[in-house]
């Protein structure tokens, strides 16, 4: 509440929001911090994990939503104080992920609540744009434009007509298709009651319902193909995103039992090649042009896919990308949490023993976020931007996710 | 006879050829010369539409995109990494308009730089309908015209497909005939063509087009392609 009564002041008065800001950014000690508790590196994996998660339900939650980034302290508030926006959907959907898993080992009704509650927040960004299917990369409750809107991603902010008082961030990627194509079947497969299936089931129809009636694009507000949204068979576009639309129109026939997903997905594999075209999602060489980033959304597309796909044909042509894909893989350094999800994944699709000790302590190793402090420039009303230095906190989310997705396919040890 | 002929036909071929060169371009310029091309399409954006025939007078064209270099000549205020001096320079749309001004020049209309990236033929991209990476210069940090291959469009401009978005002087209405509606259709926006290194692969054809506010293009790579007219 308290970021709501920043930004609506920010409007009115440029000195008010200014001493708030310092208030907050810069005397962070005369306010209890909601979640300040952080492991050590030293800690086992489930204590770090414990609370790595923590610290994502108590300072990240934004109505369900995970936000991938926030300005530090939250200090006891209802919602964090957000910084850039535009990738929340991975959290969101690794944390409905995480809690799926959890759940399908545990059958703790708390951890089925939080996956419900995260579930009901991507229905939020779909009925937050007003559009039946189309869904927002994220939102904020607020009546007016937040000072991030100028400062993070492009200027894709719409005031809500359907949800009164909320702003909404469009252009979906297909990043973040995949997200929400993973994260939403995920928690069908493993975590859903009857009431929530049918909930996750509808929401996939209207979404990739949309998405093919648009020629497999995704479309804005504007009727225009965002800017990373291009699935269409008429258009040039990336193989990685073949391989993205065919695993999303598998997932939604498998929990919808619809069969036009069935159909589309079998006239983009007989009239236009996808499945042949998806082979190349990794780009190889030059080396240069690997790109880790692409290969998380290939990761979850695969792992989706290859599970669903009883095709011999077609699984050897999906296992043909995996290959490349772990070409890469097989001597990766683990930079970042989803570097050793690729290997889970390999490990689950293929049935390969390839954790090394080396590659076990990797996962024993995982680690979450360190909190840091920069400089942020906050726009003014005047048009004069003001430098302000604040905590920031990134995501635990994928940690988590690996976790319990470790802990369900029996790759993690509860004791490590 | 038959010799004569021959050579008659080849002198004629000559002619027409020096013809079609058309006057010398100004430096770092290529020749576009007057006449009809394909503009629009009919599978992209509904803004693409209706693909037309339409006409542009002749005019010179920029080879490259403006670089950081070249712009501080202009604005010796504006600071850039020196490593930096033959990237694109990324600008609003009144900081190209007035580059262009200095220059001597002035920024394309939509058709101009259409018929610049595409030719009289209706290709997809500068260099023809089939994608590939190494046409494009994908990567910010590299400089202009860096692509691995057939770089140049049919008059021979380098990164009209990707690199940074180009600005245009035209407002983003609708063509003639087009009556799917857009509320960002007037005098609010500007169009950018070519795509950037930040899109899919689809916003770097020659047809696309996309709307931005002149002033305020928060993290849109937008830089400049002049044009002049040939007196």
């Amino acid at each position: 509440m308290f970021n709501q009564y920043c930004t609506k002041a920010m409007h009115k008065n440029v000195l008010i929001p200014l001493v708030w800001v310092y208030l907050f950014f810069l005397s962070p000690q005369l306010f209890s911090q909601k979640v300040n508790e952080f492991p050590k590196k030293t800690d086992p994996l489930h204590k770090k994990v414990a609370m790595f998660n923590e610290l994502m339900l108590g300072n990240h939650w934004n109505e369900g939503a995970i936000m991938q980034h926030v300005i530090f302290p939250p200090a006891g508030l209802d919602r964090p104080i957000i910084g850039s926006q535009a990738d929340c959907l991975d959290p969101t959907s690794e944390m409905l992920a995480a809690y799926s898993h959890k759940y399908a080992i545990t059958k703790n009704p708390k951890d089925r609540k939080i996956a419900n509650e995260i579930f009901q927040a991507i229905l939020k960004l779909e009925k937050v744009t007003g559009v039946e299917g189309l869904v927002a990369r994220s939102f904020n409750q607020t009546n007016e434009p937040l000072w991030h809107e100028e400062v993070f991603w492009y200027h894709e902010w719409h005031q809500s007509t359907s949800m009164p008082g909320y702003r909404w961030l469009g252009d979906l990627s297909a990043d973040k298709f995949t997200s929400i194509f993973y994260g939403v079947g995920t928690f069908w497969e493993l975590c859903a009651d009857a009431a929530y299936k049918e909930k996750a089931a509808a929401l996939l129809d209207r979404f990739i319902g949309r998405v093919v009636d648009n020629n497999f694009k995704l479309t804005d507000l504007d009727g225009k193909m965002t800017l990373w949204g291009n699935f269409c068979p008429n258009l040039p576009h990336q193989e990685l995103n073949s391989l993205e639309m065919l695993a999303a129109l598998k997932v939604t026939h498998h929990i919808t039992g619809k069969e036009r997903y069935n159909a589309a997905y079998h006239m983009l594999i007989d009239r236009y090649h996808y499945d042949d075209h998806q082979i190349n999602s990794k780009i190889l060489f030059p080396k240069e042009w690997r790109n880790v980033g692409d290969d998380y959304h290939a990761a979850r597309s695969l792992y989706m896919l290859m599970r669903l796909e009883d095709d011999p044909n077609l699984l050897n042509k999906y296992r043909m990308n995996l290959n490349r894909h772990w070409y890469d893989w097989r001597d990766i350094e683990f930079t970042w949490e989803s570097n050793i999800w690729f290997l889970m994944v390999y490990k689950v699709l293929t049935g390969e023993d390839i954790f090394t000790e080396e590659k076990e302590q990797g996962i024993k190793d995982m680690w979450g976020f360190d909190r840091n402090t920069r400089e942020f420039k906050i726009p003014q009303k005047d048009g004069s931007i003001k430098l302000v230095k604040a905590e920031e906190e990134r995501t635990a989310a994928a940690m988590i996710r690996n976790y319990w997705f470790g802990r369900y396919y029996g790759i993690i040890d509860e004791k490590w | 006879m038959k010799t004569f002929l021959s050579l008659l036909s080849l002198l004629a071929h000559s002619l027409l050829v020096v013809a079609q060169e058309g006057p010398t371009p100004p430096e770092g310029m290529v020749y576009v010369p007057a006449g009809e091309f394909i503009m629009g399409s009919t599978y992209g954006d509904p803004d693409e539409r209706p693909r037309q025939i339409a006409s542009t007078k002749a005019f010179f064209i920029d080879k490259y995109e403006v670089s950081n270099e070249e712009f501080a000549r202009f604005d010796p205020s504006f600071k850039f990494p020196p490593e930096k001096k033959n990237n694109a320079v990324i600008v609003t749309w009144s900081q190209a308009d007035a580059y262009a001004k200095w220059a001597g020049k002035r920024l394309p209309t939509e058709k101009e730089w259409e018929k610049a990236a595409r030719g009289t033929d209706g290709r997809v991209f500068p260099w023809g309908n089939t994608y590939d990476n190494t046409y494009v210069v994908w990567d910010q940090k590299e400089t202009r015209g860096a692509s691995i291959a057939k770089p140049a469009s049919p008059y021979g401009c380098y990164d009209m497909a990707g690199s940074v978005w180009e600005w245009t002087s035209d407002w983003y209405k609708p063509y003639p005939g087009n009556t799917v509606p857009m509320e960002q259709y007037g005098e609010k926006y500007k169009v950018m063509r070519g795509g950037s290194n930040f899109n899919n692969h689809s916003f770097i054809r020659t047809s696309h087009r996309y709307y931005v506010l002149p002033e305020k293009i928060h993290v849109y790579p937008v830089g400049i392609r002049c044009v002049k007219d040939i007196d």
